[in-house]
This record gives structure tokens, sequence and C-alpha cells, in this order.
């Protein structure tokens, strides 16, 4: 609680959910223009924890999910850190179908499904990750790289998470959304994790930000 | 003459963003709620000229607020103000009577191009 004050105040953090909110709403919008599902957008909040509390806190966050899959993908740039994008296990599956690519019966037909699971997630993952960290980006006058989008884990226990799946070294300003593929029984969750040495940057960005609307 | 303006938006930050974007010329007066149900609330109290909508709240969310309002006051000038761009929500609140749509971020441009079409149909 004492870092969550020192990180970032209060004021602060709601105009990084304000941001939050129209970045990921840019997201959906760019990935309903690619495969048609409508999202459902859930009010995003913003927490501040330790990176080694991150599992723990997933996992009180993913209750009721046996097993996860998560696509990371890191940025850089004055704004820098990583994104993840967290699906139940078994949601891959059906994104593929929301993307029109049915599953085989055979032994190589099954494996080639994997695969396009696996594709799949990565693909939602990229087109989310990269419109929302971009707009985010942009909105606080910065320009990100990313890396290519990876399936970190898949179909994972959630009550066993890895703590070095996450970089201990970074602050956690948890940026997370809920989302829901409408029409389909899949929800999703984002989350992005910040380097401690974009913290100046970010509160700075942050005052710039709302100086436009004083 | 002094219009009164009803915004409706769960984030503070994203209603005083919005505030700040109104022709600092003209006299408003603002009324804010932080969720659909309260929104639908003040305004059946204060009956507005014109209502800003966010449609992703806690409580009750914007586009059933909407419906509340319009069913309520069927004349009622809602512009939807919203992250959620997609199409199917755009159209979603455009049948539910939405006057039109405002893209978040908010600029001194977008809302007065709004004010300007509000004021075009309020007459």
């Amino acid at each position: 609680m004492e870092q969550e004050q020192t990180l970032l105040s209060e004021e602060e953090r709601d105009i990084l959910q304000e941001i939050m909110n129209i970045a990921f709403g840019q997201a959906t919008a760019d990935l309903t223009e690619i495969i048609n599902v409508h999202v459902v957008l859930n009010v995003p909040y913003i927490k501040v924890l330790k990176a080694i509390d991150m599992p723990g806190y997933l996992k009180n966050e993913l209750a009721g999910h046996e097993a996860i899959s998560m696509v990371e993908q890191h940025f850089w740039g004055e704004f820098k850190g990583s994104a993840y994008l967290i699906f139940p296990a078994g949601a891959g599956k059906e994104l593929v179908t929301i993307m029109g690519e049915g599953g085989g019966e055979n032994e190589f037909e099954s494996f080639m499904s994997d695969v396009m699971e696996k594709e799949t997630l990565m693909e939602v993952g990229n087109i989310l990750i990269g419109a929302c960290v971009g707009k985010v980006a942009e909105l606080l006058g910065d320009r990100v790289t990313y890396s290519p989008p990876r399936v970190a884990i898949e179909n994972y226990a959630t009550d066993s998470l890895p703590a070095e799946i996450f970089d201990l070294q970074a602050s956690a300003i948890v940026l997370r959304t809920v989302f829901n593929f409408n029409e389909r029984d899949v929800s999703g969750f984002l989350f992005l994790l910040t380097k401690y040495d974009s913290i100046s940057w970010l509160k700075k960005s942050l005052v710039t930000f709302m100086e436009k609307y004083e | 003459m002094t219009r009164k303006i009803l915004i409706v938006d769960d984030s503070p930050i994203s209603r005083r963003m919005l505030k700040s974007c109104f022709p600092k010329e003209q006299p408003y007066e603002f009324y804010e709620a932080g969720d659909g149900l309260a929104g639908f609330e003040l305004y059946k109290e204060v009956r507005p000229e014109i209502t800003f909508m966010d449609l992703t709240m806690p409580v009750m969310d914007g586009a059933t607020s909407i419906d509340e309002i319009r069913k309520f006051d069927p004349k009622a000038l809602v512009i939807v103000s919203t992250a959620d761009v997609q199409i199917k929500s755009l159209t979603r609140v455009m049948e539910l009577g939405a006057f039109m749509v405002l893209k978040k971020p908010p600029s001194k441009e977008s809302v007065l191009d709004a004010l300007t079409q509000s004021e075009e149909l309020l007459g």
C-alpha cells in the first residue's frame, strides 16, 4: 500500500486508467475490423503491486478457471515493460472457431488444430497488445517497439503459476482490463507491467497529458 | 442562454477532460453523474438540454441509461462520449436514440462540432 502511494498518486492512477480505457477501446475496434466479433468492454482498473506478487494476484483474479494460456509481448520506449494477455484454457479453440478455422478429427488435423490455436492466441495478442500499448504511448507522446508475441504458458494450472515468468525487477503497475467476446463464451484479461525506470517519465507524461485539458 | 449540460461518466478525469473542451465564451451549467443510473436520476431532476454519456460504466451502463432516458423523455438529446468505437456498439446506441457519438479523448474541436450540431437541433 505504501509503495502504491509512493509510485502513483490517486489522480495519476485515474488519468492512467482513463488512458487505458481509451487505448483498449481502440484496440478492440482494430480487432473487430479483422475478426467478426463484438468485444464487450469492462471498466479497467489500475493497481500497483510487486511483480513477485503477480502469480498470487492472478490466482485470485482467475479464480474459477483451472488453467490459463498467456501471450506475452515486451515493449520498449520511454514507456517500457511487458504486456500479458491471459485467456482461460480452451479459449484458443473458441477463438480459432471465431476466426473461421475449424479443428480436425484425425491425429494430423488435431496437431494442426493445436498449432492453429497457438497461432490464433498470438495473433489476437499481437493485435490487442500492439494497439493498446501503442495508443497509451501515443497519448503520452511516446513511440514504442515490440518483441514478437509468444505464448508464454499454455493450459497451465492457475494455482501453480511460476513467479519467474514475470520480470521480478519490474514494478507492477497493473493496468487490468477484462473483456468478453460477445456471442461466444470467451473472456480474457490484459495486464501491462511497467519497468521501475519508466515511472518518472510516466508521471511527467501524465501531467503533460492533462495540461491539454486545463 | 445558459445551457444545462449533464455529463455521465464513471471517470472523474474523463468528466474533467470533457468539461475543459467546452467553449469558454459560452455559459454552461454542468451537472455530473458517475454511472448510468445516477445519470438517469439526475436527468429527471435537472432536465438538461444536452447529455454526454459514457458507455462502459458500473451499476448501469450507458446504453441502458440512454434507453431509460429516452423512454422518460423521447426528445432527450444524448451524445455518446466513448472509447468503445466498435461498429456494433455505435450502431446499438444510435438505435437507442443517441444523437451522435463523440470519440474519446475529446478535443475542443470535436466538442465544438457536437455542440454546434446540437444547437441546430435545439433551435
